[in-house]
């Protein structure tokens, strides 16, 4: 087994409301990327994800509250530490964030040069100003942007340009890990698949070591990386590797999300995302049995009651249902002939 | 559209703002029915008599006499004749006449009394008195031994024959009447104004007819604003070119400053409260044309827009049907606030003078002018000009409130 | 630079556009109403004032001024050039004296009052916000409803409040005029002391309903601005609390600039009414006193004055906002 760089043991957090209510949003996920690979993280808007990538940086602040679990980055456990010492030598040494839409992830008073200066004065206070702006110019150069861009503020960079800057200023620290968080209602796909070639073109050279990339268009995820994780309701149903989870998902959630997308049509493009009928749970009280229940088409009287465990089936998979593997295979065969 | 109500309804700002402001509309359709008196009519002959339950003396005197002995009574009559400035002297007097000043308590009536009894001596000189303060001294005295008289007095008719005095009837100490046997009474909550009017029930009829006044002029603000607002966001081009100029020029123009130019042109004669909220509301568009214009814009070109204009549908058509129901939650929140600053609008106009005329009907800001105008609050007439301004403050704080729950309710960022 | 001399031209265009506009309305509203400037005049005339002569004058450099019997665009060239000279002619309710002389007197008064004023209660309501959006918490909740119903309560009525609180029953301050009525300004200590007192209340009344508003603008902008993506991305490439506080705090003070600037006509409109009500011997109470004396060249003139400032404090803020906020000159420059 290859070196881990991010390995996830049973981490939970949870937002607290102004009525002092929990949510859980993040409820007991484990996961690992190994050197060199690439996992994606999919579900529906709402399921969690994005909390996730959040509570993956091991840095808090309201209203999401770190409740229990290990984050361990290249050998270190960082779940212990305290918020400041993550801050100055975790947060972009080791573990960066790239908002995937980044119109609006630069300030916009600051010209791009003072952001980049203020990010390694927050680690390293003794680097002078001409020292970063020649590890700065090396970054952009790396990723394809002129060194004027330094100079400017970013109304002045078009939308290409301002997600080339932020993915520059992401890896400046050469961290181990990028985690890239797709807002819901961001990017189109074409200059998702520019971001994500440009991520794994980093991965490449080397400049990190591993990468997970948070989307719900799950096409793009099947192209780019090595593993899949499906989220629902705060908890993992599914881990497979890239080409399981896309063409023989086990948990009918995944299924559906799947179905609704390999088949799209012409025209659908709208449909696709409403293919699940209902919505998420509210996670201010979980339902104690499968939380999918509610939505699922094969639904029996024991789902609901007691919580399903993670279904280990061996080969790094996991699926959370009480439906063994072979009947599931068989009833998805079922439906498929039905169809046609 | 229910949910959105019951949501809306759940926020207790916007409660507690809807229950301030249902309160006043109450009492302001209520009480008119209970109390017919016009509002207007001059009913004191003076100004500012302070808020009190009013008892005719006259048929007091014609009413069967109780004879009741309290305990405090004497207490209470001298203590509410002696006044703060009484108490000060008297106590300058001690202290002269060498009693140490703790000893000395201005606020206990019957222990300052006796000293004064044992210790005033006319015929004394204390050093460095004038002899305007001595002769102050005097006739305090002489005044605080009537109040300390224990006799009663007489009721006297003057015998149209004899022209003498023939007493008819006394009265004692301990003499009192039923005040609800009185036939004549009245209680005047919050005194009267200036010209002797009854301040409660001008308050009250002010309040409607500034709330009409506001209400017309929202709705005129309103209405311009959403027009023009629409037909700039939506129409675009030159149509948006214009439109934005105007705003812009509008926005940067003082709008009181245009209110009261217009206001004084008008005339003192044509100026019916109507009229003022007209001329409020057609200066007091422009941020709600500016709102709506860019809330327009950017629903512009969304997917169901765009849809309703392929199926070719008519331009009433997409605005009624498409834009508004998305921009309802803005207007309504724009006019509440329009509705509160016309209220403001009229009451700044009034107390410069340029107020509806006088004759008919009171407004909020009328009430204000008079009572600044007589000085009212230089001579601490409280009753003429601070329920004024709370009843102001109560309706654009709830109507603040309101906004700030549908604000809560519409725009989720704000919330926490 | 080029950017910036863009943007300065830009609005120095829109200053004299925004000034011919004032100047029309000026001139063209009291026109159209029924009680036109002209048949006031008249009306007068009929009443017949104490002083005849002071009446005929008037008269006769009224019919001048106006031109009245020329045709309207003429009387406008009229208006334009008088205006530009000065000449607005005898003060009604003032004669002998002139409005340009009223006003004079009157307008310094304002603008040491107003001015100052406004951007004190600007700075402070602005922290204020900043502060509560910041802590948020019980902080935010006092604050809050408490500036929510400081904001109900109307221009006038804060002054009203503060007058008689601090005027009439605590006897602090004095509570009307701008100096003592039984001085002669001059250049002694005992007269720049009194001005000095009885600048206090209206000053401070300002100040607060300044603070009302702003501070609930600031807290909602703050509140955005601490919600943005740069603030986030900021935090997760591990820049300092404090830094990123401050990123967010000048950004959000930007808009409240702009805010200002747009604000201003109607700041000055609840600043006159409190002059009125200190009896303050500025604009405000110019207006006041020409209103009681139905005097249309000096309530013209005024207002024309007051758009003017307003205008002109537009046309500063937005100069000044320019130099501030780096979008501008960016955009300017494409």
């Amino acid at each position: 087994m290859s070196n881990a760089i991010l390995e996830v043991r049973e981490l939970t957090t949870k937002y607290i409301t102004r009525f002092r209510e929990d949510i859980y949003a993040v409820d007991h996920v484990s996961l690992r990327v190994e050197e060199g690979k690439s996992l994606g993280i999919a579900g529906e808007s709402g399921c969690g994800k994005s909390t996730l990538a959040l509570s993956l940086m091991g840095y808090y602040f309201p209203p999401l509250y770190y409740t229990s679990g290990e984050i361990i980055i290249d050998g270190r456990n960082i779940s212990g530490m305290n918020s400041d010492d993550v801050r100055k030598s975790i947060l972009g040494n080791e573990i960066a964030y790239i908002p995937q839409a980044a119109m609006n992830a630069l300030n916009p008073t600051q010209k791009v040069i003072r952001f980049i200066e203020d990010v390694i004065e927050a680690h390293d206070p003794s680097v002078t100003k001409k020292e970063v702006y020649n590890l700065a110019k090396g970054f952009f150069e790396a990723v394809g942007l002129p060194a004027d861009v330094l100079q400017k503020y970013p109304v002045e960079l078009s939308g290409g340009m301002k997600q080339r800057t932020v993915i520059a200023i992401s890896v400046i620290l050469s961290p181990q890990i990028l985690i890239a968080d797709e807002p819901s209602s961001a990017l189109d796909v074409t200059s998702q698949k520019m971001v994500i070639k440009m991520l794994r073109n980093l991965m490449d050279k080397g400049y990190i070591k591993a990468m997970i990339f948070i989307t719900h268009e799950l096409p793009l995820l099947y192209n780019v990386t090595d593993d899949i994780m499906v989220m629902y309701a705060g908890q993992i149903v599914e881990k497979a590797s890239a080409r399981e989870a896309v063409f023989d998902p086990l948990h009918p959630y995944s299924k559906g999300l799947m179905g609704s997308i390999i088949v799209p049509e012409e025209g659908l493009r709208d449909v696709k995302l409403t293919a699940i009928p209902g919505v998420p749970p509210n996670l201010k009280k979980p339902p104690s049995g499968c939380r999918f229940a509610e939505r699922c088409k094969y639904v029996r009287p024991e789902c609901k009651g007691t919580s399903v465990p993670l279904r280990d089936v061996g080969n790094g998979r996991a699926y959370r249902c009480i439906i063994p593997e072979t009947e599931l295979r068989e009833m998805y065969a079922r439906e498929a002939r039905k169809n046609v | 559209m229910k949910h959105t109500l019951r949501q809306v309804f759940q926020s207790g700002k916007f409660l507690i703002g809807f229950s301030i402001f249902s309160f006043i509309l109450l009492v302001v359709i209520i009480y008119p029915r209970v109390i017919t008196d016009p509002p207007l009519q001059i009913i004191g002959q003076g100004t500012f008599f302070p808020p009190g339950l009013y008892v005719n003396v006259y048929d007091s005197l014609n009413t069967p006499y109780y004879t009741l002995n309290l305990p405090n009574a004497t207490r209470n009559r001298i203590a509410s004749k002696l006044s703060d400035e009484d108490r000060q002297a008297i106590k300058e007097w001690l202290t002269a006449v060498g009693i140490s000043e703790d000893q000395i308590d201005v606020e206990n009536t019957a222990q300052l009394l006796e000293q004064w009894a044992n210790n005033y001596d006319p015929t004394l000189r204390v050093p460095g008195m004038t002899n305007a303060r001595r002769n102050y001294f005097i006739r305090l005295n002489s005044s605080l031994s009537r109040l300390l008289a224990t006799e009663g007095v007489s009721i006297a008719v003057r015998n149209e024959e004899t022209g003498e005095l023939e007493e008819i009837g006394a009265v004692t100490q301990t003499d009192y009447v039923n005040a609800s046997q009185v036939p004549n009474v009245r209680l005047l909550l919050l005194g009267t104004d200036n010209f002797g009017r009854d301040v409660l029930t001008e308050l009250v009829v002010a309040t409607r007819v500034s709330l009409l006044i506001g209400i017309v002029a929202g709705l005129v603000a309103t209405s311009i604003g959403l027009a023009l607002g629409l037909l700039s966001g939506y129409v675009g081009g030159v149509v948006d070119d214009v439109i934005t100029f105007i705003t812009n020029l509008f926005i940067v123009i003082p709008s009181f400053v245009l209110l009261i130019l217009i206001s004084f042109s008008i005339g003192q004669n044509q100026r019916g409260p109507i009229t003022i909220a007209v001329v409020i509301g057609f200066t007091s568009w422009v941020w709600t044309t500016r709102a709506v214009r860019s809330q327009v814009i950017s629903l512009r070109n969304r997917d169901h827009v765009n849809l309703s204009k392929l199926s070719g549908y008519s331009i009433v058509h997409i605005i009624l049907k498409d834009i508004l129901p998305y921009i309802a939650s803005y207007v309504v929140m724009a006019l509440i606030l329009q509705i509160s600053s016309g209220i403001i609008a009229e009451a700044g106009l009034s107390i410069l003078g340029l107020g509806p005329r006088t004759t008919e009907v009171p407004t909020l800001g009328l009430m204000l002018y008079w009572a600044m105008i007589y000085q009212a609050h230089i001579f601490g007439k409280w009753w003429a000009y601070l329920p004024v301004l709370i009843t102001i403050a109560l309706i654009t704080f709830s109507m603040n409130l309101m906004n700030t729950g549908l604000d809560h309710v519409f725009n989720p960022a704000l919330r926490d | 630079m080029k950017g910036y001399r863009k943007y300065f031209f830009n609005k120095l265009v829109w200053f004299f556009v925004t000034l011919a506009c004032a100047f029309l309305l000026n001139f063209i509203l009291p026109r159209q109403m029924p009680g036109d400037p002209v048949a006031a005049i008249v009306a007068r005339q009929a009443q017949g004032m104490s002083n005849t002569a002071g009446v005929q004058a008037i008269y006769e450099q009224y019919t001048e001024l106006f031109g009245t019997s020329k045709p309207m665009y003429e009387q406008f060239i009229l208006y334009v050039r008088n205006v530009l000279q000065g000449d607005f002619g005898f003060s009604f309710s003032q004669y002998p004296r002139t409005v340009l002389d009223v006003i004079r007197s009157a307008l310094w008064w304002t603008i040491i009052l107003q001015f100052p004023a406004i951007i004190v209660g600007w700075l402070i309501g602005n922290s204020l916000g900043a502060l509560a959006a910041y802590l948020k918490g019980g902080f935010d909740k006092v604050l809050l409803p408490i500036s929510i119903f400081a904001s109900s309560i109307p221009p006038f009525g804060i002054a009203m409040i503060m007058l008689v609180i601090f005027g009439v029953t605590l006897q602090w301050l004095p509570t009307s005029g701008g100096y003592g009525f039984d001085l002669i300004p001059n250049a002694s200590w005992s007269f720049v002391w009194s001005v000095i007192v009885h600048y206090q209340l209206p000053f401070w009344s300002i100040v607060l309903v300044t603070i009302g508003g702003q501070a609930i603008g600031m807290r909602s902008m703050s509140i955005y601005e601490l919600n943005a993506d740069y603030v986030k991305y900021s935090r997760f490439m591990g820049i300092k609390d404090r830094k990123i506080v401050g990123y967010v705090f000048r950004n959000a003070m930007l808009p409240q600039i702009t805010g200002l600037a747009l604000a201003i006509g109607t700041m000055v409109g609840g600043a006159l009414v409190a002059e009125i009500i200190f009896s303050y011997p500025g604009l405000g109470s110019t207006i006041f006193t020409a209103v009681l004396g139905q005097d249309y060249p000096l309530i013209s003139a005024t207002t024309l004055i007051i758009t003017i400032m307003a205008l002109l404090a537009n046309f500063v803020i937005e100069i000044v906002y320019g130099f501030l906020d780096p979008r501008i000159k960016a955009a300017q420059a494409d």
